[in-house]
């Protein structure tokens, strides 16, 4: 097995994993959406629930975003692209493919930026009442990113094995 | 070069990135973080990509996105809608073109529902489709029903597209979603009329079901009417806590999707199978959303630093000193047209911030526009060469309809689409009465 | 020689900013003409609030115009600035904290540490309650969810306020939207100024600071590559605002609760109000066992309270 079979067994294979751990997160944001609603029926509201099912909504669309492309719900703007065949469009993606892993490269770069400023100065909070640290979010962002940085790379890999003829590598 | 030259530039480099067939939100980021390392790259241009992450954060509203989307998969993967098909089926298969006027029928309480138009779709594609196949109907005239009826997911609240249009307008969603029932009705009224006129004048289109074919008990067909109750019930769940202030509008959401689980686990619907699919399409259709937006923001930004949406007004005010009835008119023409090759959602989250300060500073009022941009978005969705509808219906139809007969069959209700459009443009009241009694204002 | 072309962001969205920030703008385009122009923009609109500060030290964005509260700076005198409870009584007090009791100084060099310059800071309006449902009593205040300053809210979670913390844009929805009971945030010219008295009823005229301290800041490199005439202009501009927002605010508060029509006033009785402001000097402790600065700066806010007490009327009454 050549070694771009392995790359993309392993992270086909980690992704596939956390994308079916985060697809659960529904129902975190749910539950905290429920809570919110019966603390504020029946108690005092919460302080924490807003911002957390947001944190919960971003961890959700950015460690899922790579099973995303797996499945392959990513829409593409298909008047040209449906009607190439398999190797024509093989071969535009390993081109095109180039333009998104740049765009995740400088958005990775911004978040690892970000998430160094927040463990400066004693760490950043969050400038709300609950005052949560965001490292922790941002943590889970740039490693999303860092996933799907991975998934474009990948799927850079699966379409050059395609234009050469050979079999791509099935994961789960 | 000038700014309103690289605003140009950025706008062009994208539509071609699109045309190339990369992801959606590959395409439109890139253009982004490319513009903005060459406009301010030594001052931090760089953060401009991940700065919009931290926005999209901040945008609670966004919140329902995922539970509109898991409500949606929950009715259609559960299939909880049959027995309203069967009410539908029962009720007005007797009428000459009966079982249409009942899809559209269908149509409306999903709507209700939910906040999007994949849902009806696949409802009516699975579970109508085949029937009126089955009784002779005329398959041009129902694929373009259950595509048309579908489009209503967006304009009856609640509606997802009304609430990023909320957010890009910064105008209230309620307000926003009673503002869209009025419309939507009559929408779908103008729907049925089309649907009646055209199966008088030919009734082989719509052949009306045999007395022997609806044969059931009277009490039989009255518990049918049952049926009716579990939309008034999800949409009451959702809509009565909200409008009274009970529930904000994101925990009103996540009721409305958990009352939708409860309710298909109640009817023994609820199989792994089933569970399976809502939760990872949820997932995926989610992605899709947020990364494009997420992408979008990115370009907005640079949009704005560039002051491309002043520089836009000053052209069509200024410069050519149209009249704002022609500015709006043509607006709306745009978006037909770049709806017929850009992706929708891209459309909604790229043109829509551009568009929407402009409408603001052309003096007229956004609650009202943001029922004429849906609108416009609905007819978007469905006119050819690009279009979810279509591509939904393709994948999803049974395989004697050809993708001729999808395309062919949209015109119609496209022009009836345009002519409600019209009518909401000339008669303001139509969408705002509602809003306005509610809100008293 | 070409143009120096700044960005500036201001924490206010446009319909304020028109007020509090863009006639200093414009007044300092037109006179520095094509030496120097600057672009305004606002609330969250460049980049969202929370990234606000960090994009200036970057120098994505050359000038900010912000409390250093809700940009949640990382120095030290971060809690002073908005609505500290009760340290001014009147807007004037701010600009004298600052430059006769020596406030100025304590900024400059704590922005100086993190690569910002602190151009000046000035007053706004005082921190009134706009809500829903009205508020009599302190009672009336337990659990309503209200949007408002960090340092503030903190203040108020112990009359059981319930603080959010939302983009300034997309707070009149919010009301709408049933993710908020009322704001604390500012006073009735801005609540009519900015749309809020349309989705509020009441008004509280007690107010938990008499004054809103903000400043405008820069980059320190940008600063610095400024020639001196073009640094003196701007102060003078950022003072022409600070000038402007004195009679703006100070005229609008006393004509709307006598003239305006969208909301009722009401009032919480001066001695049960007193255990408010009581509670503020428990409150000023803790934040000076915080750390030295602190502990300075509110040995400031002290000092001028009681300097003002002794002044008698019409500094202090009673
Ligand atoms: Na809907
Ligand atoms: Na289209």
């Amino acid at each position: 097995m050549s070694a771009m079979h392995k790359f993309i067994k392993v992270v086909d294979a980690i992704n596939y994993r956390i994308g079916r751990v985060t697809m659960y997160g529904i129902f975190v944001m749910m539950a905290i959406l429920l809570w919110s609603s019966i603390s504020k029926t029946f108690f005092d509201p919460s302080l924490w629930t807003l911002e957390m099912a947001q944190f919960a909504m971003v961890a959700y669309y950015i460690l899922g975003g790579p099973y995303s492309i797996q499945m392959g719900t990513n829409v593409r703007m298909d008047l040209l692209y449906g009607e190439w065949s398999t190797r024509r469009k093989a071969a535009v993606d390993i081109v095109t493919v180039l333009f998104l892993i740049f765009y995740l490269v400088v958005l990775l770069w911004g978040g690892i930026d970000s998430t160094m400023y927040s463990f400066q100065y004693g760490g950043e909070r969050s400038p709300t009442a609950w005052r949560p640290y965001l490292w922790p979010i941002k943590v889970i962002m740039c490693t999303g990113i860092t996933l799907m940085l991975l998934q474009a790379l990948s799927e850079l890999a699966k379409d050059i094995l395609r234009l050469r003829g050979e079999e791509i590598p099935h994961v789960v | 070069m000038s700014y309103e030259m690289i605003a140009i530039f950025m706008f062009a480099t994208m539509m071609a990135m699109l045309l190339t067939g990369q992801r959606v939100f590959g395409a439109i980021g890139f253009v982004a973080v490319i513009a903005a390392l060459v406009l301010w790259g030594d001052r931090g241009g760089y953060d401009l990509a991940f700065s919009s992450a931290m926005k999209l954060m901040k945008w609670y509203p966004l919140l329902t996105l995922p539970m509109f989307i898991f409500m949606g998969y929950v009715l259609s993967e559960s299939k909880i809608a049959d027995d309203l098909y069967k009410m539908f089926h029962v009720w007005m298969g007797g009428l000459r073109g009966g079982l249409a006027i009942g899809t559209i029928g269908l149509m409306v309480l999903i709507s209700a529902m939910n906040g999007l138009s994949v849902a009806g779709m696949a409802i009516g594609a699975t579970i109508a489709l085949p029937e009126l196949l089955k009784r002779n109907y005329d398959k041009r005239m129902v694929t373009g029903v259950i595509q048309a009826g579908s489009s209503l997911g967006i304009l009856v609240p609640p509606s997802v597209v009304l609430v990023l249009y909320a957010m890009i307008a910064r105008q209230p969603v309620g307000q926003l979603w009673l503002a869209g029932i009025v419309p939507g009705l009559m929408m779908a009224a103008l729907f049925i009329l089309y649907i009646v006129v055209r199966c008088h004048f030919n009734p082989s289109l719509g052949p009306a079901l045999s007395e022997e074919e609806r044969a059931m008990p009277r009490a039989e067909k009255l518990a049918l009417l049952r049926a009716g109750l579990l939309p008034v019930v999800i949409f009451a769940t959702m809509m009565v806590p909200f409008v009274n202030g009970w529930t904000s509008l994101v925990e009103s959401s996540a009721i409305g999707a958990i009352t939708a689980f409860v309710a298909a686990v109640l009817k023994g619907r609820m199989t792994r199978e089933v569970f399976e699919n809502s939760v990872r399409m949820t997932l995926g259709i989610s992605c899709m959303f947020m990364w494009i937006i997420l992408a979008a923001l990115a370009f907005g930004a640079v949009f704005d630093g560039l002051g491309a949406v002043n520089a836009i007004k000053d052209l069509f005010t200024d410069r050519l000193d149209l009249d704002p009835w022609v500015v709006l008119i043509l607006m709306q023409l745009s978006f037909i047209i770049m709806g017929t090759f850009l992706d929708d959602t891209a459309m909604l989250v790229i043109v829509a911030p551009l568009y929407v300060p402009l409408v603001k500073a052309l003096g007229f009022d956004l609650i009202w526009y943001g029922v004429l941009y849906t609108i416009t978005t609905q007819i978007a969705y469905m006119t050819p060469p690009f279009g979810y509808n279509l591509f939904l219906m393709r994948a999803m139809a049974p395989p004697e309809i050809t993708l001729k007969d999808i395309y062919g069959s949209i015109l119609p209700f496209v022009l009836v689409m345009v002519f409600a459009l019209s009518l909401v443009i000339l008669f303001p009241q139509i969408a705002l009465w509602l809003p306005n009694y509610v809100y008293g204002n | 020689q070409s143009t120096i072309k700044w960005r500036m962001q201001t924490y206010a969205g446009s319909a304020l900013a028109e007020h509090v920030v863009k006639p200093a703008v414009d007044m300092f385009n037109k006179i520095a003409g094509d030496r120097m122009q600057i672009e305004l923009f606002y609330a969250d609109q460049l980049v969202p609030t929370g990234e606000l500060f960090r994009a200036m030290q970057r120098g994505t964005i050359d000038a900010v115009q912000s409390d250093d509260d809700s940009m949640a700076s990382p120095t030290d005198v971060t809690v002073f600035g908005g609505y500290f409870p009760f340290a001014s009584r009147y807007s004037l007090d701010v600009p004298v904290l600052f430059n006769q009791y020596g406030l100025n100084e304590i900024w400059d060099e704590e922005y100086s540490k993190v690569g910002v310059k602190h151009i000046s800071a000035g007053a706004w309006d005082p921190c009134h309650f706009a809500t829903k449902d009205p508020i009599n009593s302190l009672a009336d205040l337990k659990g309503k969810r209200i949007f408002t300053f960090p340092t503030a809210g903190r203040f108020l979670t112990q009359f059981g306020v319930v603080p959010v913390t939302l983009p300034w844009e997309d707070i009149e929805v919010a009301m709408q939207t049933g993710e908020l009971d009322g704001v604390a945030w500012s006073g009735i010219t801005e609540d009519y100024t900015v749309g809020w008295a349309d989705v509020t009823n009441y008004f509280l005229t007690n107010n938990i600071s008499g004054a809103w301290a903000g400043s405008f800041f820069a980059n320190m490199d940008r600063w610095n590559e400024l020639p001196e005439d073009l640094q003196t202009l701007f102060r003078v501009c950022c003072d022409q605002s600070h000038y402007y927002r004195q009679w703006w605010y100070w005229g609008g508060e006393a004509s709307l609760r006598v003239d305006g029509t969208k909301m009722e006033l009401t009032t919480i009785p001066d001695e049960e109000w007193a255990t408010v402001e009581a509670a503020a000097q428990t409150f000023w402790d803790e934040i000076a066992a915080e750390s030295e600065t602190k502990a300075k700066v509110v040995a400031i806010i002290k000092k001028y309270n009681a300097d003002m007490q002794k002044a008698g009327r019409p500094y202090r009454y009673g």
